[in-house]
């Protein structure tokens, strides 16, 4: 199927849509004809992406087309790697608007960090393309409406990563957890914690040989190279990603959402800082992150409190969980976790724990299989990915408030129908940011 | 415990352990900028006397008790991987605790402590625990060591005291890799070569004066391999795309072959037998064998049976004996011919550890830190004796001198042990 029938189709169903339901499927089943293999292309060739990658070539339904890191070294591992797995010999890429252009893929897997993903992610469903993004979906409220919007108005899937959505032992603690099993649930404490200390700043530098950086910074602002930022590093800078709040916390509050019914919360609070890792640097010459080193985000729901925690200092064995949701009810308190599985602790003493292991993906701890295979189910049978984009950006929206919380130093009234903050202009204004010539902020 | 008794310190410089090699009956090519080989009796240098993980003329006990071979001592160093350099009856390694990299002196018999030397580090804890990656070298009477971050010195053996001291990476320019400079120094001659800049740095070892530079582009973490061919010494670096040999005399490039690792982890070193190279990297990466052509070798083959992430695989007697796979998942302990690339036999479960041959047979200490004593035979991996010896994550190769092991895990302990026959 060439680039233009493509995009006839997504219009075709976009109509259709509004014809109701049963209109809708068929198109989709002639995608499914069996042996085809969908133009697949991957955004940000890092560690993750090419996890995501794996999959998409495992699925055996998937040609890669194309591959596009700003790293000439990075895409050059990564087409060694994927000529290794299946054969093929995808196009290299620097800028994602030429592969777009030139390799019209049908599949987009983007794993940029937080600060791209909305223009990348709106380009390809724009471009007909249905794209599996990573979490969280935008880096600030208004880029994740953009996206929605976008993805919407394009009638392509939209797949983000959130493979908590999908994993075993979420999937069934979940169960347990809406079974009645807990109780009446009146708090949900989550968090993420783990070990650190001081951090000391690091000596910028050049970028690395064959690295685009400009490009890679792209609408962020342009900071030094340093390798605190890259690779991996940038998940702890304000400027691209969100700190553990944005990357950990992120899934466990679309688990809260999962469980509840509620879609967002009225009011969000959120303190934190830098005591132990001290103040954040940025030089011309040195570099430390700029996340905070703990923080504390509360999110009053009508029925229910949800608290999230991280700390990065401290690490013991005073507490049994490190990661994960503990949902607190009138019969017990249940723990959903990483590694550990879930745990149910009964309120009556002599009752048994009930437990069920974890079933990861190692070494890095995903089900990206089984949501990979959602994503490729929801295109061939025209329904909406497990974890679809409108129930990702919902769970995106929380750490991007709890994040402008914490810059404000107050607490935020939310009007979730209309995802506005009540009578705090200044905060409202973090809903968006400016951003970098020649990129244009989307429209929500 | 004995008091320790020191040999004294063998003046530097090519004469003299010309004359300690010939008395000692070890292997000599030549006076002028060759590398300098050992005895079974020191280890000092990265891969041993040889530069090959193989010591010959030792004998090793067949089997130990069933508590393990016996300790000789322990000790803490700090956080690191660094292995150790042993000459003269003196053994150093380095590791890292408050925010500085110490390195230290031990009497390899007993363990008594001889000196210190400390210098301001970061931990570098960069998806892993961080501390000291590097091992130092022994030349002489001059120890020296590359850190992480470029720091380069030379201390002197007997007392500790720093002969001269630099930063090689600002004074060059050479960028700092990812995780840091991991390579060991190479003495020949009077050179100190490092794996620094893009196909390496030559110093004076005398003066730390820089002889010849190349590129400031990334090093990779391999430690630099020497090569005599046609009489014209070479040295081979992993740099962050590519390994590349060049003339030792000057820098010139000779070849470069194109070696793709994800994050630029071009770690394990080459091994050169006659005019074939074998290359292998982890991170599903792989291994190759090539023929030394110029500018570029040409392959043999080429196969994923061993993806070696950190310590380079031995040679011995036409086989390999290696870690296929990387930390994050179960890597194991593997023999592969070399001329084919055929896997005679695997060891699951090893994790990334190291081994050495020694006496024909191989001294592995597993990733968390079980010592296994086996014949190197490509028949299969028939272990005579096993021990607990380390707890932790032991990355670090063990190394053997006079018949003494010594081994390390990440925080730092140290352990050295009987295994020779005494």
């Amino acid at each position: 199927m060439n680039h233009f029938s493509l995009l006839a189709r997504r219009r075709f169903l976009k109509n259709a849509t509004l014809f109701g339901g049963s209109v809708v499927a068929s198109p989709y089943i002639l995608a499914a004809e069996p042996g085809r293999k969908f133009r697949t292309a991957l955004i940000g060739c890092g560690w993750w992406g090419k996890n995501i990658l794996k999959e998409a070539i495992a699925s055996g339904r998937v040609k890669v087309v194309g591959l596009c890191d700003v790293d000439t070294h990075v895409r050059e591992v990564a087409a060694e790697q994927v000529n290794d797995l299946n054969g093929d010999s995808p196009k290299l890429y620097n800028d994602f608007r030429d592969l777009l252009a030139k390799e019209k893929p049908e599949l987009v897997i983007i794993a940029t960090p937080d600060h791209w993903h909305a223009l990348q992610t709106i380009a390809a469903v724009n471009a007909g393309a249905h794209v599996f993004v990573e979490k969280p979906t935008g880096h600030t409220v208004n880029e994740s409406r953009a996206m929605l919007r976008a993805a919407r108005s394009s009638g392509t899937v939209v797949q983000v990563g959130l493979h908590r959505r999908i994993g075993p032992h979420h999937v069934n603690g979940m169960k347990f957890l809406k079974s009645g099993a807990v109780g009446d649930v009146g708090m949900v404490r989550i968090f993420a914690h783990g070990g650190g200390g001081r951090e000391k700043p690091s000596a910028n530098m050049e970028p690395p040989q064959g690295m685009d950086w400009n490009l890679w910074c792209g609408p962020a602002p342009l900071h030094p190279f340093n390798q605190k930022l890259h690779p991996g590093g940038w998940r702890n800078f304000l400027d691209y990603g969100n700190g553990q709040l944005g990357d950990w916390g992120v899934h466990w509050l679309d688990q809260v959402l999962w469980w509840s019914e509620e879609k967002y919360p009225k009011t969000v609070f959120s303190t934190g800082g830098r005591p132990i890792a001290g103040p954040a640097v940025l030089t011309d010459r040195e570099t430390t992150s700029d996340t905070p080193d703990h923080q504390v985000a509360v999110y009053a729901f009508e029925k229910f409190t949800c608290i999230w925690e991280h700390r990065r200092f401290a690490d013991n064995r005073a507490e049994k969980h490190k990661i994960g949701a503990y949902f607190y009810g009138t019969k017990g308190t249940l723990h959903i976790g990483w590694r550990d599985g879930w745990t149910f602790y009964p309120a009556d003493g002599n009752a048994a724990t009930q437990h069920e292991d974890s079933k990861l993906q190692e070494p890095d701890g995903h089900n990206l299989t089984l949501l990979w295979a959602d994503f490729l189910a929801a295109i061939d049978q025209g329904k909406k990915g497990v974890a679809d984009i409108e129930l990702a950006h919902r769970a995106s929206v929380l750490p991007l408030l709890g994040m402008i919380s914490w810059r404000t130093g107050r607490s935020l009234t939310w009007d979730g129908s209309k995802e506005m903050i009540v009578g705090d202009p200044e905060a409202s204004r973090l809903l968006s940011r400016p951003y970098r010539a020649p990129w244009v902020y989307p429209e929500a | 415990m004995k008091r320790p008794t020191l040999k004294p310190i063998r003046p530097s410089g090519c004469r003299s352990t010309l004359t300690f090699l010939f008395l000692m009956g070890g292997l000599f090519i030549g006076c002028v900028g060759s590398p300098i080989r050992g005895t079974a009796q020191d280890w000092a240098f990265w891969r041993g006397p040889d530069r090959s993980g193989v010591v010959k003329g030792v004998s090793l006990t067949d089997r130990w008790p069933a508590e393990g071979p016996t300790v000789l001592w322990k000790a803490k160093v700090g956080l690191g991987f660094s292995s150790f350099a042993i000459s003269n009856g003196r053994a150093v390694t380095l590791g890292h605790a408050d925010e500085k990299d110490t390195v230290i002196c031990f009497d390899a018999v007993t363990g008594q402590e001889l000196w210190k030397h400390s210098y301001p580090a970061e931990l570098g804890d960069k998806y892993f625990e961080g501390g000291t990656t590097g091992t130092p070298v022994i030349d002489g009477d001059g120890v020296f060591v590359l850190s992480r971050w470029g720091d380069l010195i030379r201390l002197n053996l007997g007392t500790g005291a720093t002969e001269w001291s630099k930063n090689i990476a600002r004074e060059t320019g050479a960028r700092v890799p990812d995780w840091g400079f991991g390579g060991a120094p190479l003495v020949m001659g009077k050179q100190l070569i490092l794996n620094v800049g893009d196909a390496g740095v030559a110093v004076d070892k005398a003066t730390g004066n820089v002889l010849w530079k190349s590129e400031a582009s990334s090093a990779a973490y391999a430690t630099p391999v020497s090569v005599t061919r046609g009489g014209v010494l070479h040295v081979i670096f992993g740099s962050a795309r590519s390994y590349v040999a060049v003339a030792a005399a000057d820098g010139k490039e000779v070849w470069r072959l194109r070696w793709l690792t994800e994050y630029g982890v071009n770690a394990a070193d080459p091994i050169v037998q006659g005019d074939k190279i074998f290359l292998s990297t982890g991170y599903g990466k792989g291994a190759g064998l090539f023929e030394w052509k110029e500018p570029e070798p040409a392959p043999l083959w080429k196969s994923k049976v061993l993806r070696t992430q950190m310590n380079a695989a031995i040679l011995f007697e036409d086989h390999l004996y290696g870690v296929d796979g990387d930390t994050t998942e179960k890597a194991s302990l593997k023999c592969v011919e070399f001329a084919t690339g055929k896997e005679k036999w695997m060891f699951a479960g090893f994790g990334s550890g190291g081994l050495l041959i020694a006496g024909g047979q191989i001294v592995a200490l597993s990733g968390s830190g079980e010592l296994i004593l086996a014949p190197a035979t490509p028949a299969g991996f028939r272990p005579t004796s096993r021990a607990q010896v380390l707890g932790g994550k032991c990355w670090t190769a063990p190394v053997i001198a006079a018949g003494r092991v010594y081994v390390r895990n990440s925080r730092g302990d140290v352990s050295c042990l009987q295994v020779g026959k005494p």
